[in-house]
């Protein structure tokens, strides 16, 4: 089975600084893969050029077959890969249903002005991810963490992705909210959602991918089961040199 | 040929004093202050009620206009800088419309008529045909004393090394224990003084009139956006291409369309080269 | 979707009867303010479409409106062309010009693209005095211009349709997906792309839309004062009084920009009186500046918040 995200030998460098360096990986449908390593590692950089906001120095990047490192972020939304943010940056003065809507709505002028909402496309996505009824007319304002967060994935999923890339997706949530995220995340992995994460939470990430691959410093330090790669010394040397 | 170097000389000190407050402000705080040009016209109006209308000595009135100049750029940062810290927008039409007011403060009491200021010092001097008066030379001879006076003041004091600090890096220079707030203050209050006092320069090289602030902060726009962030040298370098320019323009072309390269400049630098000849690239 | 609440409908109703009655009892000095309320409010309504829902700040947009204003009276002055082409072409000019304003939108944001447009303008006031003056009038403008209404009354009811034309309009396009696009990418254009919406054609179409209104209120206003001079066109104190009629009356609604434009104008005239001239402009930039510091979104949202703590206390 041809995989449905291919990273070819991605480089990305900063003047003198190599961010990504020589990172490769291939991801199957269904498949749920996570990127672990310490700050500043260059998982997020990851993230944004597979998103087109950062244009690779050097490698491919391959969506269903297709080259896709010379079409800009929202072309690569169109073809349903999309991402969430470390920091969720909702559109303050909108509604939460309005937040969802932004990413709902078709990318033509013409459709935009002519289609009416799907309002009930909006409530459904918005009631999937947890946000109470009370809150669908708030603004992000008055909302929680960890609710942002939750808006966050609504928006993100309101573009319609096969592929989703989550970037630490449970920080600065509750336990009760880690296992709210947790549970929706399994559910759609349970739909067929394609998952890139990072995260610091290892142990909440244990549960919901199958493998993953460690980075350092902008390089691959080990790949494998979950599992395998947290034993593995060189990860271990690498957060604690980190603390 | 002649002429036109001593033209060119003449009106660049000028822009170049006019630049340097300007550019202070934008370096410290990010901020634009589109009332720039109101210090001028400030300083201007104060140096002819002063030495005219009261009939005091000169020496008296420019240094009110330094003065008047200085306070304004402290009552400017303390009630709208400083509020709005942080939104720059907000800041540079706060400012447009506290220019729009003081124009027409200004009309109040001095009325709409453009107004002629007494040069500084009678006469006139001729070199190889070239005749410039005296007084513009004078002007453009104490600018380049200040700006040698600025650069010492920003190289060689802490308070100056301190807004240095500042402008290169905020959260650094606060980590190390820089007061910004302070700094910014006396920034506001240096760009204000130095606005002041380019002001009676300007308004004796052309005229006093209620409307003078646009032209020279169109200018100083210029200058800035060319030169870069954070850059004096910069800002006098290019202080003398566009200084230079306009008198070519006015020479040779028409004086109508002096300040046609000044809006070029700016048009083409911010569209393909936002940092400017000389700016720093800015890391965010 | 319902358009609008009945009640609502019937307070609307009962505003526009009472405006088109309005000549019947006021002095036709009066009526010209309206007119001159109903042109702000129209410049208004296009700066905001453009800078109020982006946040692509335009200190240039009396450059626009200019190309309108000039593409007419030549076209018509200068050509003969009947005041029915005329009109719809200087539109499409403005579009065309806006396409020269937002390129630079492409590139640079905040101060830095404010500072382009206001170049623009400037190097407009410049040029249009010197390129072909046989054509534009060069520094004294162009007199004469066919005018297409004749007396106050004329003028107000010519004055009130465009305005309302307009507002309606841009009200029913704001309220569609469009609308809030536009409102998500003044709060986070970062946001908007990561959801996959290409801000550049966003931007393109708020430009469009704003030089499209500024271009036609440009073109009837030539129409009905009949002679225009560039310094009172290219000037930053018009610039001021649109920006300010925005900020003042609220920006980011289409109410905001006309209650803005009626408070300013007739603040102006109220002032007439005690302070002829520009001097007035004093008190009424003074009020401005504190409105805007200390309520940034205007009097739209003082009256909001009024009718809301009233209704809350109501119930």
């Amino acid at each position: 089975m041809k995989p449905v995200l291919q990273v070819k030998n991605l480089v990305k460098r900063f003047g003198a600084l190599t961010a990504t360096n020589d990172i490769s990986f291939d991801l199957h449908e269904g498949e749920s893969l996570a990127l672990i390593g310490p700050n500043g590692a260059g998982k997020t950089t990851i993230f944004s050029q597979i998103m087109g906001e950062l244009r690779q120095s050097e490698g491919s990047i391959h969506l269903y077959d297709e080259e896709i490192s010379h079409l800009k972020p929202a072309a690569r939304i169109k073809r349903q890969v999309s991402r969430t943010y470390q920091v969720p940056r909702p559109f303050a003065e909108l509604t939460v249903l309005e937040n969802i809507r932004i990413g709902h709505m078709p990318n033509s002028i013409w459709s935009m002005l002519t289609q009416q909402p799907d309002l009930d496309y909006e409530r459904e996505l918005a009631n999937k991810v947890g946000l109470a009824e009370a809150d669908h007319q708030r603004t992000p304002a008055e909302l929680s963490m960890g609710d942002l967060r939750k808006l966050e994935m609504a928006r993100t999923m309101a573009t319609d992705p096969k592929v989703m890339l989550l970037d630490e997706v449970f920080a600065g949530l509750t336990t009760a909210e880690v296992a709210q995220i947790s549970d929706l995340i399994l559910q759609m992995r349970a739909d067929g959602m394609t998952f890139l994460v990072v995260s610091h939470d290892l142990p909440a990430l244990k549960p919901l991918v199958d493998t993953a691959i460690a980075i350092n410093q902008g390089q691959e330090i080990a790949r494998g089961s979950f599992n395998q790669v947290l034993a593995d010394p060189a990860v271990l040397s690498s957060y604690l040199g980190e603390v | 040929m002649t002429q036109i170097i001593i033209q060119g000389m003449l009106l660049s000190g000028l822009y170049a004093l006019i630049a340097i407050g300007f550019t202070l402000i934008f370096s410290v705080g990010r901020v634009l202050n589109l009332a720039y040009g109101a210090y001028l016209m400030i300083g201007g109006y104060v140096y002819f009620y002063i030495s005219q209308q009261l009939g005091l000595p000169k020496g008296v009135g420019l240094v009110m206009a330094a003065g008047v100049g200085c306070l304004a750029g402290l009552l400017k940062y303390r009630f709208i800088a400083k509020p709005l810290k942080g939104n720059h927008v907000a800041i540079e039409i706060s400012t447009l419309i506290l220019a729009i007011v003081i124009q027409s403060g200004i009309i109040l009491m001095f009325g709409e008529s453009t107004k002629i200021l007494h040069s500084l010092v009678p006469g006139i001097i001729r070199l190889e045909g070239v005749t410039a008066p005296w007084s513009n030379i004078l002007a453009t001879g104490l600018s380049w004393v200040l700006i040698v006076a600025v650069f010492l003041f920003v190289r060689h004091t802490h308070t100056g090394r301190a807004m240095l600090a500042v402008s290169q890096d905020p959260k650094g220079a606060a980590i190390c224990g820089i007061n910004a707030e302070w700094i910014n203050m006396v920034t506001w209050g240096i760009s204000g003084l130095l606005g002041g006092v380019a002001g009676v320069f300007f308004a004796s090289y052309t005229q006093l009139s209620p409307f003078m602030w646009v032209g020279p902060l169109i200018v100083t726009v210029a200058i800035v956006v060319v030169g870069g962030i954070g850059s004096i040298l910069g800002t006098l370098v290019v202080a003398h291409i566009i200084g230079f320019l306009e008198i070519i323009v006015v020479s040779y072309i028409a004086p109508e369309l002096r300040g046609i390269f000044t809006m070029l400049l700016i048009i083409l630098f911010l569209i393909f080269r936002p940092r400017g000849l000389f700016g720093r690239e800015e890391l965010t | 979707m319902k358009l609008i609440e009945t009640k609502h409908l019937i307070a609307w109703a009962a505003f526009l009867l009472v405006l088109a009655l309005m000549p019947m009892f006021v002095s036709n000095g009066t009526l010209r303010i309206f007119i001159f309320a109903n042109f702000l409010a129209v410049f208004a309504i296009s700066w905001d479409v453009l800078s109020g829902r982006t946040g692509y700040i335009s200190f240039g947009h009396p450059f626009l409106i200019g190309i309108g204003v000039y593409a007419t009276a030549i076209m018509s002055k200068r050509f003969g062309v009947p005041v029915e082409y005329s009109i719809p072409l200087a539109v499409l000019v403005t579009m065309l010009g806006s396409v020269l304003v937002f390129l630079p939108a492409l590139r640079v944001k905040g101060s830095y693209f404010a500072l382009v447009t206001l170049a623009f303008m400037e190097l407009a006031y410049q040029l249009v005095q010197v390129i072909r003056p046989d054509l534009t009038g060069g520094t004294r403008g162009i007199f004469g211009i066919k005018t297409i209404t004749r007396g106050a009354e004329n003028g107000y009811y010519m004055s009130m349709c465009l305005m309302f034309g307009i507002a309606f309009v841009s009200w029913l396009v704001m309220r569609t997906q469009l609308g809030t696009a536009l409102s998500a990418l003044g709060m986070q254009e970062e946001s908007v792309e990561g959801s996959g919406k290409s801000t550049t054609k966003l931007k393109l179409a708020a430009f469009l839309m704003s030089a499209f209104i500024a271009g036609l209120g440009g073109a009837f206003y030539a129409h009905y004062v009949g002679a225009i001079a560039p310094r009172t066109l290219f000037d930053i104190n018009f610039l001021f009084t649109i920006i300010v009629a925005v900020l003042i009356g609220g920006s980011g609604t289409i109410i905001g920009p006309i209650i803005g434009a009626f408070f300013l104008t007739f603040l102006l005239e109220f002032l007439r009186p005690y302070l002829p001239g520009a001097g007035r402009y004093f008190i009424y930039g003074g009020i401005a500046l504190l409105l805007y510091m200390y309520q940034p979104k205007g009097i739209y949202s003082i009256v909001d918040k009024l009718i809301k703590r009233w209704r809350g206390g109501a119930v």
